[in-house]
Parts: C-alpha cells; structure tokens; sequence
C-alpha cells in the first residue's frame, strides 16, 4: 500500500460558502486543510453543519469551487480544462439520502447508470451490475427489474450503494452510510465495505456523526466542528480524547461510551478500549475475579 | 454546482427585516392590485418610466440587492427579449415608416414602440411580483389573501381553497428548482456531467431532467396531501391565527402614496 507518496486527495485552505454573492450565502467551510493518501481510510465526523457534507461534495467537484483548494493526485480540480468526468470515474460518492442519488426508476438500470455513462461495453456492465447487487446483499436475478419506489428504505440505500460501486473507483466516500438500516443490514454493509476496501486496495472516506460505524471501517479520524478541523489523527488517538468528541455531540462507539460511563467506578480505565473484549480485560482485572 | 437559485428568483422569499418586509401583507396586496391595474391603463413609455422608478425605488427601501435581483432575472429577461423580436417582425398595426422589410418580415417605427410598451409592461408586471414575493412570507402572503378575498366566501366562493391552491402552486417554484438540482447532483456524481460542454448540450441533458422531475413532484404533492390530511386540514373554516394582522397609519399611507405615484404615472 502507497501510504507515504503523494495525497489522492488534498484540501488546501479550503472555504466554502453556498450562493455566495446573494443575500441567502452560507458559509459551510472555513479553512479546511487535509491530505487523504491512497488506501487511507478516513472518517469524517462531526455534529450537524460542521461542514461534513461539503467537504464529500467537493472531493468529486459536485460544487462551485475556486481554484487552488481541492486537489486530486496533485491536480486543482477547478482548474480551466481539468476533466471532471474522469475525477468523478475515480472518486465515487455514496450520498447521505439515497433518494438523492438514484436517477433510474427500476434497480438494474440505476446501477447500470455510472458503468453506461463511462462508456463501458453492455457484457461489462451487465457482470458488474450483477456484481454489485450480489455484493450489497440484494440478489442480482430477483432485483434487477423491481422498481425503486416500490422498495424499503435500507434497500433504496444498497441500491444507492451498488451504483456507485459499479463503477469500481478507487476512492469511495460515503455520507452516512447506515443511516436508515437495521442492526442486520448494517452489519452486512460494514462487512462488505470492509471486505470490498481490502480487497480492492480502496481509498476510504466515511463521513459521519457517529464514530461508532467509521471506528470499524477506518484507521484514521478527522474531527470538524463550525466548518473547521478540530482534531485530525490516528483512531486510537483521537479516541482518547472522549470529552472532547462528547461535547461535540458526536456519538462514540459502545466500549468506549461504557468505559466513558465505568470510569467513575474506575477512574483510571484507558480510553482506547476498542472492542467489548478489551472492556472485559480491563473490567476483570480491577474487580479481580477470574 | 448549479445553484439554480442564484439564476431564478421568481417566487424567492429574501428577509431583510426592511420596512417594506413590515408592511401589512394586505396593503401590499393591495398595492399590487392598484399596480397591476395601473399597468393596463399606462400607454406610453414614459408613465412606465414612472412605475419602474417606482419600483427600483421599493426595492432599494427592501434593501434586496439589485445585482441578485437582475442576475436572478437574466433568464426571463433573456426569454422576454426572445418573444419581443417576433413581436416587432410581424407586426401588423398601422405603420408610418419601414425601417427594414423582407416579405411579411418588417422592422417599423410602430411595431418597436409597442413592443417596447409591451415590454416595459410585462417587466414592470414581473417586478412587481418578484418584489411581492421577495418581501412577503408565504404564510403573510396566504393570510392577506385569505382576508381581503373573504367577502367573496359570503357568496359561496371557497376563497380558503382557493389561496391554499395558489400558494402551493407559487410555492412548487422553488420545490422544482430545488429537484432540478438534486437529480442533477446525482447524475453528475455518476458521471454524467451538467457542468461541462456547450450550450446546446447543456440544455439537452436539462431536457433530460424533465421526466424525473414531473414524477417527483406528483410525489411531492402526494405527500403534502397526507401531510395536510394527518393534521386535520379543512379550510379556513372557524381557524383562528396566531398572528392576527393590523395595518397602522404607515401601511395606509404607503397604499396611498403609490396610488398617487401610479395615478401621476397614468395621467403624465
């Protein structure tokens, strides 16, 4: 894995404001720098209009960006020329509401879109769309013809999920990505996106209010609040620093949230208890049962 | 991306808080009511002059940006400039003198003065309901209506209904800006651009749009008609307002003073 070269992705200085130059102007970012490496997997939390879903927006140009601040392998995507459609075939994004992203109405067609629209041949989009379906857990022969109004929620959001899967970029973002599941379905997503990042060598980006998810797909945390970054480090680290990530509302994964809790039983309890099992080390060793 | 918004502003609520915000919604009604009726007895360009002085006097008291107004315009102006050059090729009133003519085709004297008439009207028409809407919540808007319209429900009009039906078209404006630009985030985000290629290109894949858009909002007013049936909705009968409405001393005198403006503006 290349993690010392260059950034995939960078963000230099980057300031974003919505309808700028009008009297309803928003300014959702303000002076966000990062550097994502390839095969990095990256989580991007914080508590609502911290700037999250700018930040994925601006990754593949969904936005009206300004020159010098978003850069892909070292070149400014809001350069005059730069093509675009070739950023966006290697930078995929998952939106927050799968609404927003399906533009087919029946399943097959909708997956299909991105491979179409790349110009790949109808046997290729046909293996990958099959692929895809498989692989999100809704079975290729059964849902390729249903309608995607006609399905639930959690599986309008495997279709969403599917779609840009099919297009096989290298970077995968993705804005919430179990919003909306069930414990089940959630589950199987984090399995396949775990499995899919380490088999195909993915540059991941998850963004979310919640660390309890992105703590079990990535390495690496990037904190932002009021369209700023807060702290950017290792998982481990920025664990540690709990009351911090409490009191920007962010919800933390359970072992941590208990030991959070147990603490005032043992105030000297570590923050970076990973998983139940490390809890329960930790927890039989203080009460000194067996 | 494209943030349509910046490029339409019909149907656009903009608070500022000025004083032209504050006025009783039925007096500006009102107003727009003498206005419109104005604009269909003016005749000549300069009772127009008069009007859009008026108006642009209006908007800087609202304090909304001329520049985001007029970009915000740029499209229907562009669309109304379209309309004007057939209005002055094929017109067929009485002409004094040609200044240009190729079969039924011709450029005339006459036919530039109508069409200038004509389009000083429908922009200061365009103006004064942009700036209505610029200035008025749609809930200030629906109430005034509701009041000034409730005589008629003494003869049986269903004036509640009505209003109810003209807000949510007015407000279905916006709801379908919106769409445009979601279905067109996502077509992009899979790879199928709307910020790139010429103007013809750009405007086939706008085209492309169409159908999803039609179907989102058939489904968008299913849901407000649930949204309105599980709170109990039925007409205006025997509710009552929070806010009840008082035009004071200023709001009349407004009214007054544009109907002098537009009295002088008709008879000048």
């Amino acid at each position: 894995m290349n993690r010392d070269g260059a950034p995939i992705l960078e963000l230099r200085d980057f300031r974003y404001t919505y309808l700028e130059g009008t009297p309803k102007a928003n300014e959702a970012v303000r002076g966000v720098s990062v550097e994502i490496r390839c095969g990095e997997r990256v989580a991007v939390v914080g508590p609502t209009r911290s700037g999250k879903s700018t930040v994925v927006d601006s990754f593949a140009h969904l936005l009206r960006l300004k020159t010098g601040q978003v850069f892909f392998e070292g070149e400014d995507v809001a350069a005059p020329g730069y093509d675009r459609g070739a950023l966006r075939r290697r930078v995929g994004i998952v939106f927050q509401q799968p609404d927003t992203q399906i533009v087919e109405d029946v399943v097959g067609a909708d997956v299909a879109f991105g491979p179409t629209a790349a110009g790949l041949p109808a046997e290729e989009t046909r293996r990958r769309v099959e692929e895809s379906l498989d692989g999100v857990g809704l079975p290729y022969k059964d849902f390729r013809l249903r309608y995607v109004h006609a399905l639930s929620g959690g599986q309008r959001r495997r279709v969403a999920i599917a779609g840009v899967l099919a297009m096989r970029t290298p970077v995968l973002v993705l804005d919430e990505p179990t919003a909306g599941l069930d414990p089940r379905g959630r589950r199987e997503l984090l399995g396949l996106l775990r499995r899919l990042a380490d088999d195909r060598d993915l540059t991941l980006i998850v963004c979310s209010a919640s660390l309890q998810d992105a703590s079990l797909l990535c390495d690496r945390v990037v904190v932002l609040d009021g369209g700023r970054v807060v702290v950017d480090g290792p998982l481990r680290e920025v664990l540690r620093r709990d009351e911090d990530l409490a009191s920007l509302d962010i919800t933390l994964p359970e072992p941590i949230a208990a030991t959070r809790e147990l603490r005032q039983l043992f105030p000297d309890l570590p923050a970076d208890l990973m998983t139940e099992d490390d809890l329960e080390r930790e927890l039989i060793q203080r009460l000194g049962t067996p | 991306m494209l943030e349509l918004q910046r490029n339409v502003v019909f149907g656009q609520f903009v608070d500022t808080g000025s004083a032209v915000h504050r006025v009783d919604a039925r007096v500006k009604i009102a107003v727009a009511f003498v206005c419109i009726v104005a604009s269909f007895l003016i005749d000549d360009l300069l009772g127009f002059g008069l009007a859009l002085a008026l108006m642009v006097g209006i908007q800087a008291l609202s304090r909304i940006p001329l520049g985001f107004f007029l970009r915000g315009s740029a499209f229907f102006f562009g669309f109304l400039l379209f309309i004007l050059v057939f209005q002055v090729l094929f017109y067929t009133g009485e002409v004094s003198s040609y200044l240009w003519r190729w079969g039924i085709l011709s450029v005339s004297t006459g036919g530039l003065y109508t069409a200038g008439v004509l389009g000083l009207r429908v922009v200061f028409l365009y103006y004064l309901t942009t700036l209505l809407m610029l200035t008025t919540s749609l809930v200030d808007l629906t109430n005034g209506l509701e009041l000034l319209l409730s005589p008629l429900q003494r003869l049986r009009v269903p004036v509640n209904e009505l209003v109810l039906v003209f807000v949510i078209a007015v407000k279905f404006v916006p709801i379908f800006i919106e769409e445009m630009e979601r279905l067109a985030r996502a077509q992009t985000a899979r790879g199928v651009p709307f910020d790139e290629g010429g103007a013809v290109t750009r405007a086939r894949r706008l085209g492309r749009l169409l159908v999803p858009i039609f179907i989102n909002g058939f489904a968008r007013a299913d849901t407000l008609t649930t949204a309105m049936h599980t709170r109990s909705y039925r007409g205006g009968r025997n509710r009552t307002k929070l806010r009840v409405m008082k035009a004071g001393p200023s709001d009349w005198l407004a009214l007054a003073l544009v109907t002098a403006w537009m009295l002088a503006a008709w008879q000048l």
